[in-house]
């Protein structure tokens, strides 16, 4: 039972030696340390993140996001016609957002995520697997003053996704999560959404659909018409009919999330393998993988830490492999 | 209280330096619990001296002795304990609390401060809470089965509290509920909870509530048990107010007329016309000018030009009205 992580990883810890980042971020504002300075943090935290996900045993990684600060700034800042605007809640979390305002005509040269990808790349020794943020997320929490509809909003984002994913592709990424809990959170986008995903459908690699905090329970069938390899669902922050439904996804990758990433509670391999295990009753072994539910990030470090390991140790559980001491 | 528009402030005042320092030396170990309270104590008296000679009507303390609105109670309530460092936003951390057994008050944690802060001034100060709902929703659960248990649980330790700063005099309590719109499928629990918090209170109850999609609990959020809402509206472009030509607003309305999370200050009359438009919605007598939120993100100097702007623009709309014939 193969295992990876969601979003982003936690990152400073608890203890100062691990608080670099943060120090070098504030230094930064007051102008003691210069840009050039501060990646050379970004890249040290980036190795670290890949490195303690890499430890827990986790089978496809990815770099963090450990430059992230929210998942629509790295386009917010990058993509042209967009501005960063006032700070928002970010769906159901007491975690802040700067809401991207739309000014004109969006454009990308599609390479916000190549250079951390490439990093990456030379630090990650387990599979590595890119991100971008999805399409109907950022459309829904965004201010447009430019766009006429949400229609007309929604494909010019999912063009520049495209962009994206085709830059990333051209660098070498073969997976790439498209983090779009607005599938889930606004339902009644659904079909908007699947025409969106036409657009980003002819990069030819694997796309994984990443919802989270929502159940998938009001789509999960329209789900399965998704031009994507794999989608990833979130069974832990509310109660959902999906495990009793997932046949409807047969023909994709299920990215199970079952390990709870914001609450502390720290699961057990055993309640780990019983979530596997109710999933495969519906989905063969080879397209189910086991995730946290969504970025670690809404978690101090130790406990993502652990959350991992618990884990890694559910999947093995699973499958009967011994757990290396 | 005489005058229509009566002006107040969310809670939270900027800390003044010497306060930030002697925090993080206390953090550190470095600076006694007895010191830093002296501290604390001489910046609350700063900040109802400001206040009074800004000429705010309904004051605060200003919350000089709380880092966070939910830590602050979690650090001193039985059944939590304090977790690790999450972060908010940008570069911005702060400890989440964890509800790790059943919650328990071994004495009240906000009734000396209002006292303190009541004796220095002869204008009221209101009592502060945050809310049972956020409370939860700003926490980890790992005890209680559900987040109803939890959120029920704390509401029976702020409704102590309340009763407690009534019975200090407290003709105004304040009871947060900033996150009551993260979850609008759960805004009954919220409800629930305010009912346990405000029943039998005599004193004027207030809930503030900010940063989220307030159109998803309107206009159920009237049925919340306080007799005014406090509401961020300056940040949103006042776009709330639509809300009321369909289901009137029934409270008070203490309406955010300044942005707290800007450096610059609006102008005196971009300030009051705020204010009339909230004039469209809600009678003076019952429209309360303030800013939007609590202002600890901002400097005591920043702090102080936008408590100046609600007070100035407050009375620029109460000339007006006093011209218009009755």
């Amino acid at each position: 039972m193969k295992t990876t992580v969601i979003g982003a990883y936690p990152k400073i810890g608890d203890d100062l030696a691990s608080q670099e980042l943060r120090r070098a971020l504030h230094r930064h504002d007051r102008e003691e340390i210069d840009d050039a300075e501060l990646e050379t943090v970004f890249d040290a935290q980036t190795r670290i993140a890949i490195g303690e996900i890499e430890s827990a045993g986790i089978d496809v990684t990815n770099d963090g996001q450990v430059r992230w600060d929210d998942l629509l700034a790295p386009v917010a800042r990058t993509w042209s016609g967009v501005e960063r605007g006032p700070l928002e809640r970010f769906y159901d979390n007491n975690t802040y957002f700067r809401q991207p305002v739309i000014k004109g005509p969006i454009a990308t040269d599609g390479q916000t995520f190549v250079r951390d990808y490439t990093f990456a790349r030379g630090v990650a020794k387990a599979q590595l697997k890119a991100a971008v943020p999805g399409p109907l997320t950022f459309a829904t929490l965004a201010q447009d003053e430019f766009y006429r509809s949400i229609e007309d909003r929604v494909l010019a984002v999912a063009d520049a996704t495209a962009r994206e994913i085709r830059g990333l592709n051209d660098a070498g990424a073969r997976m790439v999560d498209i983090e779009d809990p607005a599938v889930v959170a606004s339902a009644r986008h659904i079909e908007l959404a699947r025409e969106a995903y036409g657009r980003l459908a002819d990069a030819a690699h694997a796309l994984a659909l990443v919802t989270y905090f929502f159940p998938p329970d009001a789509v999960l069938e329209s789900l399965a018409s998704f031009p994507v390899a794999a989608i990833a669902i979130d069974v832990r922050s509310r109660d959902t009919t999906a495990f009793e439904r997932l046949d409807a996804l047969r023909t994709k990758y299920v990215l199970l999330g079952v390990v709870d990433a914001r609450n502390t509670r720290l699961e057990t391999a055993e309640e780990v393998a019983r979530y596997a295990e109710r999933a495969l009753k519906l989905v063969p072994e080879d397209h189910l993988k086991l995730a946290p539910t969504t970025s670690l990030e809404y978690l101090p470090r130790d406990i993502a830490r652990a959350k991992l390991s618990a884990l890694v140790e559910g999947a093995r559980l699973v499958t009967g492999e011994k757990v290396p001491a | 209280m005489s005058e229509i528009l009566p002006t107040t402030t969310v809670g939270s005042f900027g800390k003044p330096d010497y306060l930030t320092k002697a925090r993080a030396q206390h953090a550190r170990g470095k600076l006694g619990a007895t010191e830093l309270e002296e501290l604390e104590r001489k910046a609350t008296a700063e900040w109802i001296r400001r206040q009074e000679d800004i000429g705010l009507d309904v004051l605060v303390d200003g919350e000089m002795y709380r880092g966070d609105m939910v830590a602050f109670f979690a650090e001193r309530l039985e059944g939590f304990k304090i977790g690790g460092l999450v972060r908010s936003y940008g570069n911005r951390y702060y400890h989440k609390p964890i509800i790790a057994g059943k919650i328990r008050r071994t004495e009240p944690l906000t009734v000396k401060w209002f006292q303190y802060a009541q004796s220095l001034t002869s204008k009221p100060v209101k009592g502060m809470l945050t809310g049972p709902y956020t409370m939860l929703d700003w926490s980890y659960n790992e005890a209680y089965p559900t987040r109803r248990d939890a959120v029920l649980a704390l509401a029976e330790f702020v409704r102590d509290e309340a009763r407690d700063l009534e019975a200090a005099g407290a003709r105004y309590i304040q009871i947060d509920e900033p996150a009551i719109h993260a979850r609008p499928e759960e805004i009954g629990i919220a409800i629930e909870a305010m009912g346990i918090v405000t029943s039998g209170l005599h004193a004027k109850t207030i809930s503030h509530i900010c940063y989220g999609d307030f159109a998803a609990i309107y206009p159920q959020v009237l049925d919340l048990p306080v007799d005014q809402l406090d509401l961020a509206m300056a940040n949103y472009g006042y776009r709330w107010l639509d809300l009321f030509d369909r289901n009137p607003f029934t409270k008070e309305l203490a309406i955010g007329i300044v942005d707290v999370h800007a450096h610059a200050t609006e102008t005196v009359e971009e300030a009051a016309e705020g204010i009339r438009k909230g004039l469209r919605y809600v009678p003076a007598e019952r429209l309360w000018p303030h800013p939007d939120c609590g202002l600890k993100t901002r400097t005591v100097e920043e702090c102080v030009e936008k408590c100046v702007a609600v007070v100035e623009a407050t009375k620029i709309v109460r000339k007006e009205l006093a011209k218009v014939p009755a």
